[in-house]
């Protein structure tokens, strides 16, 4: 699974020409990763679907955006120089530590992925549904498996 | 007679044949022995060009909080000149609200920033409104200060340039002022040996010498400066083979990267396209016809005629140089005279002229150490990407060697007795941001920082109270024994440590006892949670050198260095998220393809919830305890936390604090090692506070989890109470790790104190 959706990033990346706008939405709709469960992308990760709850700070909504899109183009030493690069201006931003986790599992380093998610579990204790959600995420990584 | 005398001629020009036989086979493989030295030189990498390490990028953002004079340092530092109006890269204007930068092209090691420009405009100390090229943005990153090389022993410093790359001017300049004839020579000029020596008879002693650049060039490659006969007939002969292999422009193209114009400090300044830019901050395409002078003249001799150091001297060369110009028609005769007397316009802040940072730098080696050779590191001119804050930087420095002035008269110290040592990391990143290993910043030699294994004294104890706090017996307000302690080891020896105020406090709260940094209570709660449990939390936090499990450990009496306090106290700082501290962002090529990244790492070493109260007590410390100064120098709502430290006999004084983002540990001793009158409150925490007092700092709130509550508690009888309760506090708990017991918070009420005594007091 993990190798087609890599496959499918790959390929996508050809695709986009306007650098970091929006992303087409039918080719969203065939993406692999539209297959995802749903709870991944109801807060924290990307949003496939349209909707983007971005943070306010616009320097980090830039380079979550940036991120994003390098994520979907397969890009994903690009997106994750991007990610720590929002780090910095933020470092207890939930939402980065969460695409840091996803970033690391798909290139199958299971233990960094776990990690990120126990940090961004940390960061995100007083909101019970973000809490869930990243829990969901943890238990998936820790059983190997979306 | 006759024949006797053919005989011996013969003889004679015999003898001379075989001889010049002999000579011209050793002059043969000699010419042979040479011409591959040279071959091997000119067609193999000619140069070793050492790695540059940057700072990290400034990224602007609106919200970004940064003092416009930091911002107006850095852009000095990286080379930018200040101007009424910008027009061209590399310039900047600021009106006290505003500024304007045009950004010169960028490269990093995550892609490139072309040039643009950035309009920024301040609300105070905070960036509101940003502009590139006229549109508005959310952010923008600044070039990076180039803050240092790793070079090879002889410490030689180059930018290469191209022919092509090098004003027409400079070249007719050169040739005109250092070899007349270069165009014309095979290598050796006789006509220039003659002119030198008529010159040198002249004057009537040497000031001319006959080399031509062929010649000169290859003493800078292959020869001593030695004045003999064999090294100058050595010279001759590779200056034939050089012209005799290569054209003259590689020749030039070479002179221009080789020859020597200057010193800063260790490092060796070669090559006009280094020169041009250390001396006048620009590319050498764009000097001016007076610079192109200066630099000619330098040629002579670089230290007599630095314009830096020896502004009068170089221009007196200037002007002689101007003039060889006028006389081969290259000026005319109004720019001669306009140009004798302008000023030379070196600039005071460059790029190049860099203010290195030894100590840092040394971090930077070792941690490159492990993935590149030496070689690699000083002769393929890689390009370092570090996470150095050069204002954080500053202010360390500056801190530091004010601090330890103030406190050696203040305490009537010797002049200069007191060392000392500074990390700064960001807390979650685990970035080193800063590193200061010597009261003199631009020391290269002993790392304090990194070398200087020191008792840590007190700085221990945040691990054996979280040992405590890790083991569900205690809980933050756990009664704790502060009575004299003897402890007898098995070679007899007994342990008896006391107080600092030599006093005892009897029964006192969990958090007190650490708050007050008291000796007593710490080592008998370490003994009760077992030495083997306390190495473990070390480890836990990261410490990775051998802790014995002594009772004597629980009061820090083991040594280690400020760097690796640091790695320990950033787990601490981060919430129990154990991130090495690192330097190295990324390195790349010359060419700048990515080689290497070093991206973030993190491990939950400790859990969440004894973390969150060991932040709490280590609140309490900056509060009301041994750290209470901070809250005099900074806002209280940052809620800063931290430990004083203070080894055996005073030998040594720590501070370790946080905020929400930054993490710094100081360390302040002696090199003899000799006690001094001072605490880690007295000494290393005034360090730390100048160090951050003009500094932006997050505020630190430490992370709470659902397992996590806060009780109304009675402290001194150990248990819970209620809110409006006699004495009753709101203290944080872990869920499961309560105090057992209760007070009847209605009868202690109605017994304890009148009605009265409640509604006035």
């Amino acid at each position: 699974m993990k190798l087609i959706v890599i496959a499918l990033l790959v390929a996508l990346s050809g695709c986009s020409t306007n650098q970091y706008q929006s992303i087409d939405q039918s080719q969203i709709e065939n993406h692999a990763l539209a297959q995802l469960p749903n709870w991944y992308h109801d807060k924290l990760g990307l949003q496939l679907h349209g909707g983007n709850k971005y943070p306010q700070n616009g320097a980090l909504k830039t380079l979550l955006q940036q991120a994003d899109l390098e994520f979907i183009r397969g890009n994903f030493q690009a997106c994750q120089i991007l990610l720590e690069r929002a780090q910095r201006i933020s470092t207890r931003e939930a939402s980065v530590y969460v695409r840091l986790s996803y970033l690391f599992w798909l290139e199958g380093n299971i233990r960094g992925a776990e990690q990120m998610a126990r940090r961004a579990l940390a960061l995100v204790v007083s909101d019970q549904i973000t809490s869930e959600e990243v829990k969901r995420l943890l238990q998936a990584i820790q059983a190997n498996q979306y | 007679m006759k024949n006797h005398s053919t005989s011996r001629f013969k003889t004679f020009v015999s003898w001379l044949l075989k001889l010049a036989i002999v000579g011209g086979v050793v002059l043969a493989i000699l010419m042979a022995y040479l011409d591959a030295q040279i071959r091997e030189k000119f067609e193999g990498k000619r140069w070793a060009l050492p790695a540059k390490v940057f700072a990290r990028p400034l990224e602007l953002y609106p919200s970004l909080v940064i003092k416009p004079k930091y911002l107006v340092q850095e852009l000095d530092q990286i080379g930018y000149q200040r101007v009424p109006n910008v027009q061209t890269p590399g310039q900047y204007s600021y009106n006290g609200q505003e500024m304007d930068i045009f950004r010169r092209y960028v490269k990093l090691y995550d892609g490139d920033e072309t040039a643009a420009r950035i309009h920024i405009r301040f609300n105070n100390e905070v960036i509101d409104g940003l502009w590139l090229d006229g549109k508005p943005t959310t952010l923008a990153r600044l070039e990076p200060l180039l803050i240092g090389g790793i070079y090879p022993k002889h410490n030689e410093d180059r930018q290469l340039i191209q022919l092509s790359e090098a004003p027409e001017l400079l070249l007719k300049t050169l040739v005109a002022v250092e070899d007349r004839d270069f165009h014309h020579h095979f290598g050796i000029s006789f006509k220039g040996i003659a002119r030198a020596m008529v010159m040198n008879v002249q004057s009537g002693r040497l000031v001319q010498g006959g080399s031509t650049l062929t010649q000169q060039l290859v003493k800078n490659f292959f020869l001593t400066r030695e004045r003999t006969l064999i090294r100058k007939a050595t010279e001759a002969l590779m200056a034939l083979l050089v012209e005799l292999h290569y054209s003259k422009n590689d020749i030039l193209e070479t002179y221009l990267n080789e020859v020597y114009l200057g010193q800063s400090g260790r490092r060796a300044i070669h090559g006009f396209g280094l020169a041009s830019q250390f001396y006048f901050g620009k590319h050498i395409g764009n000097l001016t016809a007076p610079e192109i002078a200066t630099l000619v003249g330098m040629v002579k001799g670089p230290s007599v005629y630095n314009p830096k150091r020896k502004p009068e001297n170089a221009i007196a060369r200037r002007n002689v140089v101007l003039n060889v110009m006028h006389e081969q028609g290259l000026i005319s005769d109004y720019q001669l005279a306009v140009w004798e007397k302008r000023q030379l316009d070196v600039v005071q802040y460059s790029q190049y002229q860099r203010v290195e940072y030894p100590a840092f730098l040394d971090l930077v080696k070792r941690q490159l150490r492990s993935d590149y050779a030496d070689s690699d590191l000083t002769s393929e001119g890689l390009r370092i990407y570090t996470s150095l804050d050069p204002i954080i930087q500053r202010s360390a420095e500056q801190a530091m060697s004010k601090r330890l002035a103030q406190l050696e008269s203040g305490y009537r110290m010797p002049q200069d007795s007191l060392q000392g040592a500074i990390v700064v990391a960001s807390t979650e990143s685990g970035e080193v941001e800063a590193v200061v290993g010597d009261r003199n910043p631009r020391f290269f030699g002993f790392n304090r920082a990194l070398d200087a294994n020191r008792s840590i004294g007190s700085l221990a104890k945040p691990a054996v109270y979280l040992t405590a706090l890790r083991s569900p017996q205690y809980h933050y307000i756990t009664p704790l024994d502060d009575s004299e302690i003897k402890i007898a080891s098995t070679n007899g020896h007994v342990w008896q440590p006391e107080n600092y105020s030599k006093k005892s406090h009897g029964t006192l709260p969990l958090y007190q006892a650490m708050a007050r940094s008291l000796n007593q209570a710490t080592a008998r709660l370490g003994l009760q949670v077992g030495l083997e449990n306390i190495v473990k939390t070390f480890n836990d936090l990261g410490v990775k050198q051998h802790i014995p499990a002594y009772p004597s450990i629980v009061l820090g009496a083991f040594e280690m260095n400020p760097f690796d306090v640091a790695q320990m106290y950033q787990t601490i700082a981060a919430s129990g998220f154990h991130t090495p501290l690192k330097t190295i962002r990324g390195v790349t090529t010359a060419k700048g393809e990515l080689l290497s990244r070093y991206g973030y790492e993190v491990k939950q070493a400790i859990k969440t919830e004894p973390i969150y109260l060991l932040q709490k007590i280590m609140q309490q410390v900056v509060r009301e305890g041994t750290a209470r100064y901070l809250n005099t120098q900074f806002n209280e709502s940052l809620n800063l936390a931290g430990k004083t430290g203070t080894s055996d006999s005073q030998r040594d004084s720590w501070f370790a604090g946080f905020s929400g983002d930054k993490l710094a540990v100081v360390w302040l001793g002696r090199d003899d090692n000799e006690s001094m009158p001072l605490t880690g409150a007295s000494g290393a925490l005034r360090v730390w506070a100048q160090t951050f007092k003009d500094l932006p700092l997050k505020p630190l709130y430490p992370l709470p989890t659902e397992n996590i509550v806060e009780q109304w508690v009675d402290v001194e009888q150990n248990a819970l109470s209620s809110e409006g309760c006699d004495g009753a506090q709101l203290l944080p708990f872990i869920k499961d790790q309560l105090p057992l017991m209760s007070v009847d918070c209605a009868n202690q009420s109605s017994t304890e104190k009148p009605w009265w005594s409640r509604i006035f007091n």
